[in-house]
């Protein structure tokens, strides 16, 4: 039993290493001036310094975080909706609903971006707008994640039930779905929505095609800086990832604030 | 007509017919109790009463006004659920506020209203647990509550003690039934549980195959079964056709089937009226210990008896030890096809 703790701690201990070196090299690379020999040479945070100074990396850091946020709302609420409607007015729709949301799995960026592009980039329509575009891009690529997470989420708590209680109760089925089943499926949607966080920070290939470098995220602050400086890239990175760890933070700690809260009321 | 009143409702679903053509009245005050086995409509005609399923066919009618096609906001109907359905993200005391907020109650009455049902439900001091802090029997009572402080006409109960103990489930049984009583609320109680119905009815209705097999008060239901079914169903009578009654005793009756009660049976009486009972010889093959009671399995002639003796040590019986049972001619129940 012993021995089997042992090899198993050493086990996650190796794959933690695995996983950590690529980031911490990156991190010790961003800063120092040069590592062409065994070790790092010039330590400096330069590049930290310039770059948390410097507009346009702050300004495309803010781009990254509101193009992130608006389609994670959007698919959020889209997805609630149609899980909705179909879980009480047609359940039986429900195994086609999930194979439509299951589509986006199989379709590449590339694929998607140009099919978007050629199909909506002479639409004199808001939908002709290339952030619009890129939007709804992501829309596309999140909506297999979100929905899985919320639907599991919302058989876990057997959300007709529930349902019907609060419409015995006196309440609509929209305002029992919104007051009761949201409240109790947070958690999924939470999970769901970081995991598209991650998604949308790692996307290079949408941005770039349907917006253009003219659209200066994050992504494409990182391609542009890869040209004149490989340990300041390697510095944005570091900051990306900082900004991803930090917005998941800060989600579980709301989160988790909400839980003390209800166990202190207890308690107290 | 009844306070509530099933007028020939039927209920599809596809092609399953679950309720076919129920005419039932539900007197005001009343603790009614749809009593059945699985899957033989009692549930269904519940959800129907409440709005959750529409009927298929017929009218239901409550204090005089057709709620058929009513939706189940607007009943005025409350409901206990057999799986509590307690809101996960609510305290105990938002659960019982759910209902008053619900019809726009203003605070103060809300809070008042809430301390006082908690208080009769035995939960005061467990108002800002959530449900998930609470035992299966305190989240049924947190059901109760919440169910009846908004004062509904009806009351629904559908098998809400089924997950519960059977310590416990007695408890409840009693106190549910002493809450009825007090606000005089007409209450429809489901149950597979015949033991259950006989506690807390005022009237039992025995569904069976979408009909109504049988209604009545319990010790009427219990002591007048009209069919095999119904003997079959409450209590454990012992059902046999008048072949079997005829070898077992040796006389003839004029009906299909007879039922006898296991508890009139009895075992080695010396009687003075013995032109007024049935006799049967026969040997103990089983008995089983049911705590205060001995059933004995009696093979009288290939026909088994059972017979419910009150526990006493110096009585009990051998297996394989002969006996003679007597029975109360008029105690024996005559069904008819």
């Amino acid at each position: 039993m012993k021995k089997k703790t042992w090899v198993s701690s050493l086990y996650i201990v190796l794959v933690m290493i695995y996983l950590l070196i690529p980031l911490l090299a990156t991190a010790v690379y961003s800063m120092f001036q040069k590592w062409t020999g065994k070790l790092p040479e010039g330590f400096t945070l330069q590049n930290y310094v310039e770059l948390l100074t410097e507009q346009d990396f702050m300004l495309s850091l803010g781009r990254t975080v509101i193009i992130c946020i608006v389609p994670i709302f959007l698919t959020v609420l889209l997805v609630l909706l149609a899980l909705f409607v179909v879980t009480i007015y047609f359940p039986r729709l429900e195994k086609y609903v999930q194979l439509l949301c299951m589509v986006p799995y199989m379709i590449q960026g590339v694929i998607l971006s140009v099919s978007i592009i050629s199909l909506y980039a002479g639409s004199p329509t808001i939908l002709g707008n290339r952030l619009v575009m890129l939007v709804g891009a992501y829309c596309i690529i999140i909506l297999p994640h979100i929905y899985q997470g919320i639907r599991n989420s919302m058989h876990a708590v057997n959300m007709p039930m529930l349902l019907e209680a609060a419409e015995m109760l006196g309440a609509s089925k929209i305002y029992g779905f919104f007051r009761v089943i949201v409240p109790n499926i947070i958690s999924g949607i939470t999970v769901s929505s970081l995991l598209a966080v991650g998604l949308i920070f790692g996307d290079y290939v949408l941005v770039r095609n349907i917006a253009g470098t003219g659209f200066k995220n994050v992504q494409v602050y990182l391609f542009l800086t890869m040209k004149s400086s490989s340990t300041k890239a390697s510095a944005v990175f570091v900051i990306i990832m900082i900004t991803t760890f930090l917005i998941t933070l800060l989600v579980l700690f709301l989160q988790s604030r909400d839980t003390k809260k209800r166990l202190q009321k207890v308690k107290g | 007509m009844g306070y509530i009143h099933f007028e020939n409702v039927t209920k599809d679903f596809g092609h399953n017919h679950v309720l076919k053509g129920i005419t039932m009245d539900v007197e005001k005050g009343h603790l009614v109790t749809l009593l059945g086995p699985s899957g033989c409509g009692k549930s269904t005609l519940l959800r129907c009463l409440a709005g959750l399923e529409e009927v298929t066919g017929g009218t239901i009618s409550l204090d005089g006004k057709d709620i058929t096609h009513v939706n189940p906001r607007d009943r005025g109907i409350g409901m206990v659920f057999q799986q509590y359905s307690l809101f996960p993200n609510m305290s105990v005391a938002q659960n019982v506020a759910f209902g008053l907020n619900m019809k726009k109650v203003d605070k103060e009455t809300t809070a008042r209203k809430v301390r006082e049902m908690l208080t009769i439900v035995g939960l005061e001091e467990k108002a800002d647990h959530y449900p998930s802090q609470l035992s299966g029997g305190q989240q049924q009572r947190v059901a109760l509550a919440r169910a009846i402080v908004t004062e509904p006409k009806v009351l629904l109960l559908d098998e809400p003690l089924s997950a519960i103990d059977a310590k416990l489930r007695r408890n409840l049984q009693v106190e549910i039934r002493r809450i009825q009583q007090d606000f005089g609320m007409t209450t429809i109680f489901v149950t597979h549980d015949q033991d259950e119905a006989m506690v807390m009815s005022d009237v039992i209705h025995l569904f069976h195959n979408g009909l109504i097999e049988q209604s009545g008060a319990p010790t009427e239901m219990y002591t007048q079964p009209v069919s095999k079914f119904a003997a079959s169903f409450i209590g454990n009578y012992n059902i046999l056709s008048a072949a079997e009654f005829e070898k077992a005793c040796g006389e003839a009756v004029d009906s299909a089937d007879v039922a006898i009660r296991p508890e009139i049976v009895r075992i080695n009486l010396e009687v003075a009226d013995e032109s007024k009972r049935y006799h049967m010889e026969g040997e103990v093959i089983n008995s089983l210990s049911h705590g205060n009671l001995m059933r004995y399995t009696i093979l009288c002639n290939d026909v088994e008896i059972n017979a419910d003796i009150m526990f006493e040590k110096s009585q009990l019986l051998e297996i394989g030890q002969k006996v003679r049972l007597s029975i109360r001619k008029t105690n024996v129940i005559m069904l008819n096809s």
